[in-house]
């Protein structure tokens, strides 16, 4: 959730998607400006963190890089609770991540924080030829779903810092001063299982 | 006393031949057919290692000096191993086809990937693909020339009329490269689904693993259980566990015991990565497949397979700590410790494979064997290096049911702190920690000191002190000097040539069995290279095997001659020593050097070993 100061807020934000769709390189790229063309398979989820500057005010990012294996699909609310935003990640040159990325929106759709600032991130838009999924689709299913998409691509870093701004600017309205405390990190669900096990 | 082993491998194989039972035949089908490829490929890959650890054909055994208690320790490492094959013989008493039988209710999904789908055609499918995780023999035949020669012309034929030239691609069991391999491990489900292999690609390898469930299910059919089969110079081991089966097929010549103990690790890398809850999978779902929950891990296990050949960790069921400062460790362990009281199971600080320092929460304590595949797993992931994480690992002996959640994170390029907690919540409370811990370090200078001692290596044999006189200066003056550390896995260096300890001491290992911990000397002159490391690796593992060997163990010493080594074997109630020496080293002498081997550990006990509040009273 996000965490508002006067002018400077936290915000828990999470990235969810299919196996190998770029959601470690878009994150590498936003925090340290590094792109690696053969990205290892992220295990559990990796923290981040980064802040970025939105007019007079500073958005801090907890970023929750997850992985896209499916053995930690069932874990995955315990990242994204209490997250204030989410950026779904496909790839563009591939079909099935895609709905993949619209079964994650269906999951925080049910799941997740109703405030929840999301954006659909079409990556690997540098790989124009190969691509799979129209940018019309994703945006069409990003509006009919309250998300707003970008096509980004993390080896050229083409997008990859206006996603997360665009994640800021939006932030604050969707914030309203009535939960000014914010500590919402440590408030799990009862209903979520203690001890998660790979494929219940 | 010449060729024990050889004799007595060559003594077996009338034993099963002539019994004519179908199993046997095919058992002797898929050795001709091992054969007529290493007639076919003579140019195979020669690999030294393994060519010598079949030829231990002088070795001396004795126990005596200071060491001697039971003269009668001796490997005999093979003999229980035929027990186990022989112990199901009644029950092969078939031919292939029926063989095939049992299995095709199970493997029916299996049978149309294949493409054939009569029993005949199966039949014959199944030696074809036996065959297929044959690896080179040829160049390390020349040990047992009798019985190998007498098969080698036969199946020649066969063999090249029987692999359908269909199946000629690189990535599965035609390829001749994939059954050159000497050493394959799979894992598949009860329902003959591949679930992971060593070479090549599990998906094409889905007609190889329908075959080796029918010879687990037709086995157990039959109410029995296959542990072993032989077939000339490989062993095929299979493990059963619930619905997972293991399987290994090596012409290494590691012992039965040996290849069962790396099965057993693989498997609990398994439940690491998934728990054993996975199993409630199969029972919901009996065509289940598992490759995509173990997505992108590949790497963990090729990565634990390689530490079969280097890591004494994988069969010592110890772990090795890095040499420090009693006062540096101490420190490492105080801020741990102040973690651990804070809701944190286990708070783990290592450099690479070896520990820094360790503690667990009240009564929590961990094994050896899970923190090797903690270690594994988090070292082989290079995902981890890139920021902290925060991941759900299981560990098997602990709980093989549940998760923890681990925070893990890389403190420099070879430290690493893992935390370890039952609590999903509880990641900003262990970023908190990592912060505490991590200042404490840098404080006391540990992660300067770990780095330094990384370089700087551990016990050299060379500076084993010399006599009595000088034991109890002799505090660890090897731990400055520069040179190579025992990192041959993935960084050897030649910079530093020993030339050998006294009285021909080539290497040392040293168990302690309260601690749970082993100390390595470093390798000098003349093992200083993979190969003869491996080599050393494999004899000691060997010697391990017999020393723990159920049926006549445990055994207390034992002293092995041949022309690679002498190897030497004392085993206590407080310890067990592991010696290598110069082939030509006088056996007196050789014990009295392992007795102040003994004693040099012992007055630098506290660098090298973590001592005090140690969490493994199990």
């Amino acid at each position: 959730m996000a965490t508002s100061g006067n002018k400077n807020m936290n915000a828990k934000l999470v990235l969810l998607g299919d196996v190998g769709a770029g959601k470690s390189s878009l994150v590498l790229r936003f925090v340290k400006g590094q792109f690696i063309e053969f990205q290892e398979s992220t295990i559990g989820a990796a923290f981040f963190s980064q802040t970025v500057a939105v007019n007079d005010a500073t958005v801090k990012f907890e970023i929750w890089d997850t992985a896209g294996q499916e053995r930690y699909h069932s874990l995955a609310p315990m990242y994204y609770r209490g997250a204030a935003a989410a950026i779904i990640v496909f790839d563009i040159t591939n079909q099935a991540s895609f709905d993949r990325a619209k079964k994650w929106v269906q999951e925080l759709q049910a799941q997740g924080n109703p405030n929840m600032v999301m954006a659909l991130a079409g990556n690997k838009a540098d790989l124009l030829d190969a691509r799979k999924v129209a940018a019309e689709e994703a945006q069409t299913y990003a509006q009919e779903n309250g998300l707003f998409f970008m096509e980004t691509s993390a080896k050229t870093a083409s997008n990859v810092n206006d996603i997360f701004y665009e994640i800021a600017n939006r932030l604050p309205r969707l914030q309203p001063a009535q939960n000014p405390s914010g500590m919402v990190l440590m408030d799990r669900p009862a209903q979520t299982p203690a001890s998660a096990s790979c494929c219940s | 006393m010449p060729s024990d082993a050889e004799l007595s491998d060559n003594d077996r194989k009338p034993k099963i031949g002539p019994s004519s039972n179908s199993i046997d035949q095919s058992l002797d089908a898929i050795e001709n057919q091992l054969s007529s490829i290493s007639v076919s490929q003579p140019e195979s890959e020669p690999e030294f290692d393994d060519a010598n650890d079949a030829s231990p054909s002088n070795q001396d055994k004795l126990a005596n000096g200071s060491l001697n208690e039971n003269p009668g320790a001796e490997e005999l490492p093979r003999s229980n191993v035929v027990e186990d094959f022989s112990s199901s013989s009644l029950m092969w008493r078939n031919n292939s086809e029926e063989m095939e039988a049992p299995s095709s209710p199970s493997s029916s999904g299996y049978a149309g990937e294949r493409g054939s789908s009569n029993a005949s055609s199966r039949a014959s499918g199944i030696e074809e693909e036996v065959d297929g995780e044959i690896l080179e023999i040829g160049n390390s035949d020349s040990f047992d020339g009798v019985s190998d020669s007498q098969v080698q012309w036969l199946p020649g034929k066969r063999h090249s009329s029987e692999v359908s030239p269909t199946e000629a691609t690189e990535k599965d069991d035609a390829s001749i490269s994939w059954r050159k391999r000497k050493k394959h491990f799979f894992v598949l489900s009860n329902s003959g689904k591949p679930i992971y292999s060593r070479y090549g690609d599990e998906h094409k390898l889905a007609g190889f693993s329908a075959t080796l469930q029918a010879i687990i299910s037709f086995v157990e059919n039959g109410g029995d259980r296959v542990n072993l089969v032989r077939a000339g110079k490989h062993q095929v081991v299979f493990l059963v566990k619930g619905p997972i089966y293991l399987v290994c097929i090596s012409c290494t010549e590691e012992s039965y015991q040996s290849l069962r103990v790396q099965l057993e690790l693989l498997y609990g890398q398994m439940i690491l990565i998934l728990t054993k809850s996975v199993n409630r999978c199969f029972e919901k779902n009996s065509k289940f497949d598992m490759t995509p929950l173990l997505g992108g891990t590949d790497v963990v296990f090729s990565s634990l397979i390689h530490s079969f050949s280097w890591n004494p960790a994988s069969f010592l069921h110890a772990y090795t700590c890095l040499p420090l400062a009693y006062a540096t460790r101490q420190a490492a362990g105080a801020i741990l410790q102040d973690v651990a009281d804070s809701g944190v199971l286990f708070a783990i600080l290592m450099c690479k494979h070896k520990v820094i320092s360790l503690v667990g929460a009240q009564k929590a304590s961990l094994h050896p064997d899970d923190m090797l595949l903690l270690s594994n797993f988090v070292m082989s992931s290079e995902s981890f290096r890139t920021s902290e994480s925060f991941s759900p690992i299981c560990l098997p002996r602990y709980n093989p049911m549940a998760f923890l959640h681990a925070y893990v994170q890389y403190l420099d390029v070879d430290t690493y702190l893992i935390l370890l907690t039952t609590s999903s919540d509880a990641f900003h409370h262990l970023k908190d920690c990592r912060v505490r811990i991590e200042e404490v370090l840098l404080e006391s200078n540990v992660l300067g000191e770990a780095q330094r001692s990384m370089v700087d290596g551990g016990m050299r044999v060379e500076d084993l002190p010399t006599d009595h006189g000088s034991l109890s200066g002799a505090v660890s003056p090897h731990l400055g000097q520069p040179g190579h550390t025992r990192e041959s896995s993935d960084r050897f260096s030649e910079a530093f040539i020993g030339v050998g300890g006294p009285a021909g001491l080539w290497h040392f290992m040293y168990r302690s069995i309260y601690l749970d911990q082993y100390v390595s000397s470093e390798f000098s002159s003349p093992v200083n290279n993979r190969q003869q490391q491996k080599r050393l690796y494999r004899a000691y593992q060997k010697l391990y095997a017999s020393m723990h060997d159920k049926g006549v163990g445990p055994h207390k010493t034992q002293f092995r001659r041949d022309e690679n080594y002498v190897l030497l074997c004392w085993v206590t109630q407080d310890f067990e020593l592991y010696a290598a020496f110069d082939p030509l080293a006088d056996k007196a002498l050789a014990i009295k050097t392992c007795n102040r081997v003994c004693q040099w550990i012992k007055n630098i006990e506290n660098e090298i070993f973590l001592l005090g509040v140690s969490p493994f009273s199990w």
